[in-house]
């Protein structure tokens, strides 16, 4: 008896501990019987139906929730591909019942039929929502046809799609219903997809087919019946997108609906934006500057609640280096530049968060938000699961079988060859069995409220293995947070309780809409929560995710504020409704009443920065080279400095002139100001081309003292140049005191070490004459051995002398400043580079000294891009602000966890074999796929012989120790842009915010734009031209801070400050010309921008 | 004479008594050992110039052993001037040298080919089958030492030929020029061996020894001879005749098409052409009941011709950078079009089967005759029905024209590849004649 007792205890105990330990995940997964919802996608591998056959085979079902009794209780549909769909009905208290049955015979779905998405919407205008349900798979059109379950008003459907004109017969993946013409009635947009995969690259001959089965189609609502508008409308019918994700919104808020739509594979993804007459444009180029390649589900939210939706769309980028390595990734630069050529835009596989700018740009910042890598992705979905006021994120991910593991696509045709040897047939199932099945969790992250998430899915209770696709958020129970519903491939669908509620006293409120006409949810109508903390933003767009669609209800956390000062919903005919006083914890049932006033934006303010035109006319063509091809391990190309512009009062008239550098089809120019402001190129003599090396840096400086600009021209490459070689001889023009700039062949030292970066003169052996510090970038070809940076004394009839210096093989310098800093009278020297510290070279009288460690604390190597020096606080003396990579990319290292670059020629092959490494997941792993690998080392074949045996491989497993032995290295430590403000002697770090991060800066111009007596920053940059696994770098449009005086700064938004600058800015300079400040910015392979300065 | 000879053979170190021309028994034959190597490299998918270069460095050494045991077979050096002499040590006891020639073969492989180390397995089955057959220990553990020691020195040898410098060099940017190669679909994949020109031959003079005749020139004008070679190929691919599909077939011999089915990617192999090549060489070496020593002299000879035969024509490829028929015909003429076997990833001009097929049939047809009939089972594996030649010249010819059928070559690389392969074939012909090579057995 004591035995048992005691065995009861601790069984007793056992499960306390089990109910503890649940209980403290924000999420509760809730068991089927509890629930009722028994759901499963289950589907069924044959030899004739299988993923070989429907290349969709494991995508997936959905899930819909809405209260189709209007009971105040969400109801929940489930789709699935080969078995029944169920409908249940919300009992309340998270207890639901299925009526399938009994709703409809044929809610269950066609027996031979693919289910895929669903979506719940009030089709006919009657108050009753609607199902409405796709279907795909390799079936006949009389199997794929869409079906409509119309709400009878007793729980009981009818279908009737053909009837209303929507039983179509494309490979449909998903349809939502929303007015897109704003006439007060549903309208519909059919997401379909191709099955025939076109592998070649001239696209666009099928770019004018019409595809009606792959094709989009939009339908407009004629009194109850759907009508194919597509052609008329603008929406891309083709054979060669593959839709996989559908979201409405009205992304530039003008009261009119616009549609996003992914695509898997090459198509890009589109962004219609509503014309306004029927019509739309598809302007995704224009909007976002790359874009996720094997797009999936999609979300469009305010994550940042600034009032604007930003638009987030997942792919297959895994978070571990251990998949990273195993599954395929882009390497392929011929493929990549093929696919530009054909319009298909930058795209690359992961995860792309677009934060909308405001004057229709986005800049993506999945990576530096930290939601960038999820793995094969299906449902992103934004909503404040823990009522702080903020949208978290919850996804879904996981795929049958790891269909892209590479040692697949090599090895396993082995077992075609080994069956016919044993004389046995081959069974194609046999091939997509032997593909490795793993499962996944999703994602969940909390919104940290400053642009970037943590991930939580530990504490929030969402690390379920398996594969789930379709999903929604819903406030199930009515208990004032959201639960989660899942639709899993194979398994029964989930429900996660949300326990925010239980937990915390975060204030809630839920909005349901009762609007007009045909739109009695009031699809399309904004809703405005603002409170103490800010303004929050939602649309009632239900159709979002994947495959799915969530609730008309829209729900609002309130934070730390106890009620929200005033709700504004904006209906869809654009009147507004304002409540100052609603009430917080229930859900608010707001009716349209007509006569109320139309939104009214209020004008914007003019912007800081305006864009000038007519200025300097100028393109820049880019050479097309492509570093890689010589070290195919570096992480940026060297070759691409153009173009390069410099200033001087070249003919003495006061007023600026410049210098560009060439291209492939022109020489550098100057350009001289005329007295209207403008500028206009100068026939002149040689000025320098880019015929083998190009224009790399330049700077005009009196070089002999005669009171005139004279111009040195730095010259670099990487590609198809020798070090040491004449071409990387930089030049010398002396202006003969007429404006004539004349090549000196005698004043010049031989300067062809390396590719040059940066040239600044001042006077470091003060006998009254200007000296110059010229920095190397790189060695052609030797990548990152340190090149030859030179100091070049100035006789002061500007004949110049390479001067020793502690600086000569210093590394890879990026840029250079001469300043005093100690104040003795001497210029010091600044510089900064690449895996290298900013130093600081104090002048001795005699010389330089490296005294870096005497100005810094801790000394930050970074892959520095740019430095500048202003006096930030006012203290009177010059503080550092300094450029870096940032924290928007796929390298991420910091002075804990530091990126680590080993080289050496290991091979002793004459070539330098530079491994690049940085922590993923708390271990350094290199950064070099084994493909890579195998080609930059042969030995290396031998060394690996399988992708997994390379998968887990560190740096130590990769090297031999004697190898090791004799590796150099270099490291970094720090990824952000930062200013070093001068305090007591020393300079102290302090970060730049984020939106300083958002991508690399490489120029920075100190100035008080906003006049207010204080030094702002604007940073520019981006760096295009990286690795393709890095991708183009690309998300600063122009970044202005604000700055407070005291080394403080705040970002100022993009449609504030004006500046729009797309692309990979090689230059930047302010000149002043006709009264007016203009900002001039060189950009690789586009014309200059001007922008006149505030 | 031949008592003498026999006498002879017999004080030779390490030679068992038995008739020179005794035909190689079974457990000796060479054909199951290329085979294997065969299969490692269609492992490992290597490209078909770096296959010929692993032929050719494994049958070396192998050739080097027969050389220095059997005194009518002329040392390498004779006909390969980088080839740096190394004399066989002397062993404990006695042991059969066409024991230490085979396992020779498998050991360089072993030692060379990126998964070599899975022929250790080769090795020991090899070993085994000698055990099986009578073989004395000590006699096997005698010829692994020699052909250990020749496989070392052959490793040594061949990694001064610059491969190892291959992957220092530039890698290749397709050109601009509309005329020009670019990537092919599917998998887009890069320029195989851009510098494969820069490789040592064995026994040409240089890379650009045999230029073809120029190709013909680019055109998009539908009355050009360039569109008409195009559309020659369109036209055969619109209206195939089942032979002419056995023909494209039989010769595919690419090493890695990557088949996809949405994001499934699959590599289906096949062996190279030099692969299918030495094949047939092996077939001919039954067929003619061939001994131990002259099948090594054969295999190392195609294997030579082979590795120049590429060199030449890749040195071509990247000098004329010709369009691939798929791009063309997608371009100019449909763009749906496929052709009917995978395009290989490189440039067009020459063919490069038609180079090292015609180059390799005219070596054979010197070593073996003309008119030779056989049977070439060798694409049995790959679901492909044997077939039947009249002579090596008569295969060439077909594997040649095989690349139109297949859709991926038009009409004068065909023509001028095999012209090509011919002169470099006969030139390497009268290189043994000069070096005491005998011919026709």
């Amino acid at each position: 008896m004591k035995t048992r007792t005691t065995l009861l205890l601790s069984v007793l105990s056992c499960f306390s501990a089990l109910g503890a330990n649940a209980q403290e995940t924000l999420f509760q997964l809730l068991p089927s019987k509890g629930t009722g919802i028994e759901f499963r996608n289950e589907i069924d591998e044959t030899e004739k139906l299988n993923v070989l056959s429907y290349e969709y085979f494991y995508n997936g079902g959905g899930v819909a929730v809405g209260d189709i009794n209007n009971d105040g209780l969400d109801d929940l549909f489930f789709t699935a591909n080969m078995g029944p769909n169920k409908l249940y009905l919300n009992l309340g208290n998270l207890r639901f019942r299925d009526i399938t049955k009994d709703a409809s015979p044929g809610l269950a779905g066609r027996k031979d039929g693919w289910k895929t998405g669903v979506t719940m919407a009030d089709v006919n205008g009657d108050g009753l929502l609607d199902i409405y349900i796709c279907y795909s798979g390799n079936g006949t059109d009389e199997q794929r046809k869409n079906e409509l379950f119309v709400n009878q008003g007793n729980l009981k459907f009818v279908e009737s799609a053909k009837s209303y004109g929507l039983d179509i017969v494309s490979y449909s993946t998903q349809a939502a219903f929303f007015d897109y013409d704003n006439d007060g009635d549903l309208d519909m947009f059919q997401l379909n997809h191709s099955t025939k995969k076109i592998d070649n690259l001239e696209l666009a001959k099928f770019r004018n087919e019409t595809d009606e089965l792959a094709g989009n189609k939009l339908m407009e609502n004629r009194d109850g019946h759907f009508v194919d508008v597509s052609q008329k409308a603008g929406i891309r019918q083709y054979p060669l997108t593959f839709g996989l994700g559908l979201a409405i919104t009205d992304i530039n808020k003008d009261g009119w609906q616009d549609i996003y739509v992914t695509n898997d594979y090459n198509e890009p993804d589109c962004m219609y934006v509503n014309n306004r007459d029927g019509t739309f444009t598809e302007d995704a180029k224009n909007c976002f500057r790359h874009m996720s390649q094997f797009s999936m589900g999609v979300d469009i939210a305010d994550f940042n609640n600034d009032g604007l939706p930003d638009v987030y769309t997942l792919d297959m980028l895994p978070e571990d280096n251990r998949r990273q390595k195993l599954l395929q990734l882009q390497e392929n630069y011929e493929s990549f530049e093929l696919m530009v050529s054909q319009d298909l835009h930058n795209q690359y596989m992961r995860n792309m968060l677009q934060l909308n700018n405001g004057d229709g740009t986005f800049s993506e910042i999945a990576q530096a938000a930290g939601v960038s890598n999820t793995d094969w992705s299906w449902t992103p979905l934004f909503a404040d699961f823990d009522n702080d006021g903020y949208k978290d994120l919850f996804v879904t991910n996981g795929y049958m079988r790891d269909y892209t593991n590479k040692d697949f696509l090599k090895y396993r045709g082995d077992y075609k060859v080994k069956k016919a040897i044993d004389r046995e047939p081959v069974q194609l199932m046999d091939l997509v069995k032997a593909m490795p099945v793993t499962l996944l969790s999703g994602y969940i992250y909390r919104n940290n409220g400053d642009l970037t998430f943590t991930n939580v899915k530990k504490e929030w209770g969402i690390n379920k293995q398996g594969l789930s696709n379709g999903a929604v958020y819903a406030d199930l129970d009515n208990d004032g947070d959201l639960d989660l519903v899942v639709n899993n491939l194979n398994d029964r669908a989930s429900v996660f309780k949300n326990t925010s509620r239980e937990r915390s006293q975060s204030p809630w409120m839920a909005i349901r809409l009762k609007y007009k006409d045909k739109n009695l949810h009031g699809v399309g109508a904004k809703v405005y929560v603002y409170t103490k903390s800010g303004e929050q933003y939602q649309e009632v767009n239900p159709n979002r995710g994947y495959l799915s669609c969530v609730s008309t209800t829209v729900h609002f956390g309130l934070g730390r504020n106890k009620a929200a000062d005033s709700v504004k919903i904006v209906w869809p005919d654009n009147t507004i409704h304002v409540m100052n006083d609603a009430g917080v914890n229930q859900v608010l049932t707001v009716e349209y009443k007509g006569g109320q006033p139309k939104e009214s934006v209020p004008a914007a303010k003019p912007a800081m920065f305006k864009l000038a035109s007519g200025v300097l006319d100028y393109r820049h063509e880019d050479f097309m080279e492509n570093d890689f091809k010589r070290q195919l391990l570096m992480l940026f190309m060297y070759s691409k400095a153009g173009p390069v512009i410099a200033k001087g009062d070249v003919n003495r008239d006061g007023l600026e002139d410049m210098f560009i550098s060439g291209d492939k089809s022109k020489t550098c120019m100057l350009y001289l100001q005329q007295a209207n402001g403008k500028f206009a190129p100068v026939k002149g003599p040689y000025l320098g081309d880019e015929n083998i090396a190009i224009t790399s840096a330049a700077l005009f400086f009196d070089a002999n003292g005669d009171g005139f600009a004279d111009l040195y021209v730095g010259k670099g490459g990487y590609t198809v140049i020798e070090p040491e070689s004449a071409p990387l001889q930089d030049e010398l023009f002396l202006n003969d005191g007429k404006g004539n700039l004349v090549l000196t062949k005698e004043h010049l030292p031989v300067v062809t070490g390396g590719s040059k970066s940066c040239i600044v003169a001042g006077d470091y052996d003060n006998d009254g004459d200007l000296d110059l510090f010229v920095g190397s970038r790189v060695i052609p070809g030797n990548y990152p051995l340190s090149p030859r940076s030179y100091l070049l004394q100035n006789d002061g009839k500007g004949k110049f002398t390479a001067v020793t210096s502690p600086m000569d093989n210093v590394g890879m310098v990026t840029d250079a400043k001469f300043a005093d800093l100690n104040k003795d009278g001497k210029i010091d020297l600044l510089l900064c580079g690449e895996f290298m510290p900013v130093m600081v070279f104090e002048n001795t009288g005699n010389g330089f000294a490296d005294k870096t460690t005497g100005y810094f604390d801790t000394v930050d190597k970074g892959l520095w891009f740019g430095l500048s020096l202003a006096d930030l606080d006012g203290d009177g003396n010059d503080d550092i602000i300094a450029g870096n990579l940032g924290q928007n990319s796929q390298l991420q290292f910091s002075a804990k966890e530091p990126a680590e670059l080993y080289y050496g020629d290991f091979d002793n092959n004459g070539s330098i074999d530079p491994f690049f490494n940085f922590y993923i997941q708390g271990v350094s792993y290199p950064f070099v796929s084994r493909d890579e690998l195998n080609e930059q080392m042969y030995a290396m074949r031998r060394r690996f012989t399988t992708y997994k045996d390379y998968a887990d491989a560190t740096i130590n497993k990769i090297l031999l120790p004697e190898e090791m032995a004799n590796a150099k290295k270099l490291a970094a430590t720090e990824n952000r842009s930062v200013c070093y403000l001068r305090k007591g002697g020393k300079f102290v770090k302090q970060v730049l915010p984020l939106p300083a991060q958002f991508s690399v800066v490489s120029r920075i111009i100190p100035a008080d734009y906003d006049k207010d007596g204080k030094t702002d920053l604007l940073l520019l940059g981006n760096h295009l031209d990286n690795r393709l696994k890095i991708g183009s770098i690309d998300a600063n449009y122009g970044c202005l801070l604000k700055g407070d005086g005291q080394g403080g700064f705040t970002y100022v938004r993009q449609d504030v400050s004006g500046l729009k600058i797309v692309g990979d800015v090689k230059s930047a300079l302010t000149v002043d010309a006709a009264g007016k400040k203009y900002l001039v910015v060189g950009i690789s392979n586009q014309p200059l921008q001007v922008y006149e300065e505030p | 004479m031949k008592k003498l000879l026999i006498l002879l053979c017999c004080v030779l170190p390490g030679f068992f008594a038995r008739a020179a021309e005794e035909p190689a028994p079974s457990y000796l034959e060479l054909r199951p050992v290329i085979f294997s190597l065969t299969m490692i490299m269609m492992h490992d998918v290597v490209n078909p110039p770096a296959a010929s270069r692993y032929y050719a460095y494994c049958m070396a050494g192998a050739y080097e052993i027969v050389a220095q045991n059997d005194p009518s077979v002329t040392g390498l050096g004779k006909f390969v001037t980088s080839y740096p002499a190394y004399t066989i040590g002397k062993q404990p006891g006695t042991y059969d040298f066409r024991v230490a020639a085979v396992y020779c073969v498998l050991e360089t492989g072993k030692l060379m080919i990126p998964s070599g180390l899975q022929l250790q397995e080769e090795q020991a089955k090899f070993l085994k089958t000698l055990r099986k057959n009578g073989v004395a220990q000590k006699s096997i553990e005698a010829a692994v030492k020699v052909a250990e020691g020749m496989a070392a020195h052959i490793v040594k040898w061949s990694k001064t030929d610059n491969y190892f410098k291959l992957s220092a060099l530039r890698r290749y940017r397709p050109l601009k020029g509309e005329g020009n190669w670019y990537p092919t679909p599917p998998a887009y994949m890069e320029a195989v061996e851009p510098n494969w020109a820069t490789v040592r031959p064995m026994i040409i003079d240089s890379c650009s020894q045999f230029k073809p005749a120029p190709p013909v020139n680019f055109s998009k004008d539908s009355t050009s001879e360039f569109y008409r070679l195009a559309r020659e190929v369109y036209e055969v691919s619109v209206k195939p005749d089942q032979e002419k599909l056995n023909i494209a077939g039989f010769w595919d011999c690419n090493p890695f098409a990557v088949t996809t089915s949405g994001h499934m990617s699959i590599g289906f192999k096949k062996m190279s052409p030099g692969g299918h090549w030495m094949l047939i060489t092996g077939i001919a070496c039954k067929d003619a009941k061939l001994s131990v020593e002259k099948s090594v002299v054969a295999h190392l000879m195609v294997g030579l011709t082979l590795m120049d035969a590429f060199i030449s024509c890749w040195d071509e490829k990247f000098r004329s950078n010709r369009i691939r028929p798929e791009t063309y015909i997608n371009r100019y003429i449909d763009p749906r079009w496929q052709p009917l076997l995978q395009t290989p990833p490189f440039p067009e001009y020459t063919s490069g089967h038609s180079v090292i097929s015609t180059a390799s049939a005219e070596v054979l047809t010197y070593l073996f005759g003309d008119n030779f009939r056989y049977t070439d089972d060798a694409e049995v594996m790959f679901e492909l029905a044997p077939r039947t030649f009249t002579s090596f010249r008569a295969a060439a010819a077909e594997a040649a024209v095989s690349r139109l059928y297949g859709g991926i070559h038009f009409r004068d690389a065909i023509e001028n590849g095999a012209a090509t392969g011919r002169e470099l074939g006969q030139f390497i012909v009268e290189k043994l004649r000069g070096s005491g090579v005998a011919g026709v057995w």
